[in-house]
């Protein structure tokens, strides 16, 4: 009887992925009616003559992602922060096991050699991924990717020294939740700055405006001294990059935690 | 010819993929073994949506511009592919990450619970109701 459902059930996913396969191959050649909306990101991503539009940013993706449908990207950083509150409540039980005494050199982690090689490479990987996060608005990039380059720090950290040596200097999980809220901050008082501005000089301006609009004349400038910020989107990345590293840094902790049972993280 | 050819090729990848990972998720054991299929299912749905904003127009471009005054605008109109998918995909990313990230702290504490990953036998060892086939 079980084999005869099995077969049933693997028979339907085939010849339902097979339906689904024949549907998609007319729906997916993208048509032309399609490349209409591809036309008007593109076309008024970075357009002077279109001040109305534009976002003053070369790059479409992110300014998609930050301006012209930025409330999707707030509530997608909040449905991660939410997450890691839930790992965090599901986890509670494991900080009684967090490992105690203090980090020695001599017998915690890897050799030398390995100890060394990471030591040097730390500072250049945050300087990558501050490069791609705050260069988010010119190059492909953003506040997530530049955050996810620069989480890979503490969890090299806890492989090759020891979970003992990131409480030492100080990196918990609490710090890092405390973090994590500033950058949650952060998206929150950019995404009003300028209904904020417009409250302080008394004209009419949008949540979540980043560049001047017909009828809401308050925005955010395109440039500093020259050198492009695109408004809010450099600051979107910069708290975005914040919370996703620290946000990342949690769950590595907790994992890595967990993953050595209740022998203490060594 | 060639390129709808090579769009069948690659939705039917997809489509393997999706059914190797439905799979995973139906008949794998471990917990471990679902998440993965998980990851590999909604892996493959943001490459089919990646694939649904691809143009085809040789030669094909970022859709990023190479300087501030945006100079080659009709060139890369016509020739960048579409940035919304890619946008859409990325918060998709970070979404799948953040339930990924959930599951995987209820399957450590599931195994805390049950000391294994076993399906049937973690529901076994919770609920104390013993799991016929």
């Amino acid at each position: 009887m079980r084999r005869i459902t099995e077969l049933a059930v693997i028979l339907s996913l085939v010849l339902g992925v097979s339906v689904l396969l024949v549907l998609a191959a007319s729906i997916l050649l993208p048509g032309i009616e399609v490349r209409q909306l591809a036309f008007f990101y593109l076309y008024t991503t970075i357009n002077p003559w279109f001040q109305n539009y534009t976002v003053n940013s070369p790059e479409a993706v992110t300014a998609i992602v930050w301006d012209y449908r930025g409330l999707d990207t707030l509530f997608e950083t909040s449905v991660f922060y939410l997450a890691l509150i839930a790992g965090l409540a599901l986890a509670r039980g494991l900080f009684s096991e967090t490992p105690q005494g203090s980090f020695n050199e001599k017998t915690h982690g890897l050799t030398t050699i390995v100890k060394t090689v990471t030591r040097v490479t730390a500072p250049m990987i945050i300087a990558v991924g501050a490069s791609i996060g705050l260069h988010g608005h010119l190059t492909p990039g953003g506040g997530f990717q530049g955050g996810a380059t620069i989480a890979v720090i503490p969890l090299v950290f806890i492989v090759v020294y020891s979970t003992l040596f990131l409480i030492a200097r100080g990196v918990t999980s609490n710090k890092m939740l405390v973090l994590r809220s500033i950058g949650l901050l952060g998206i929150g008082f950019t995404s009003i700055a300028a209904f904020l501005i417009g409250l302080a000089i008394g004209r009419f301006a949008y949540v979540f405006q980043n560049m001047p609009k017909p009828g809401a004349v308050v925005g955010l400038p395109a440039d500093i001294n020259g050198a492009l910020i695109s408004g809010t989107l450099w600051f979107f990345n910069l708290f975005e990059m914040i919370a996703v590293a620290a946000g990342f840094t949690i769950a590595f902790i907790i994992l890595l935690l967990a993953g050595r049972g209740g022998s203490g993280g060594r | 010819m060639l390129e709808a050819l090579t769009y069948i090729l690659i939705i039917a990848i997809l489509g393997l993929n999706a059914l190797v990972s439905i799979y995973g998720i139906i008949y794998g054991r471990s917990l471990v073994k679902k998440l993965i299929s998980l990851t590999i299912l909604s892996d493959t749905v943001l490459v089919a949506v990646i694939f649904a904003g691809f143009y085809y127009a040789y030669p094909i471009v970022p859709p990023v511009y190479q300087d501030l005054a945006g100079t080659g605008r009709e060139f890369l109109v016509k020739h960048a592919s579409d940035p919304l998918p890619q946008a859409l995909v990325l918060t998709g990313i970070v979404i799948g990450l953040a339930v990924n990230a959930l599951i995987a702290f209820g399957i450590i504490q599931a195994y805390r619970l049950a000391k294994t990953t076993d399906a049937r036998k973690v529901v076994e060892t919770l609920s104390g109701v013993e799991v016929t086939e």
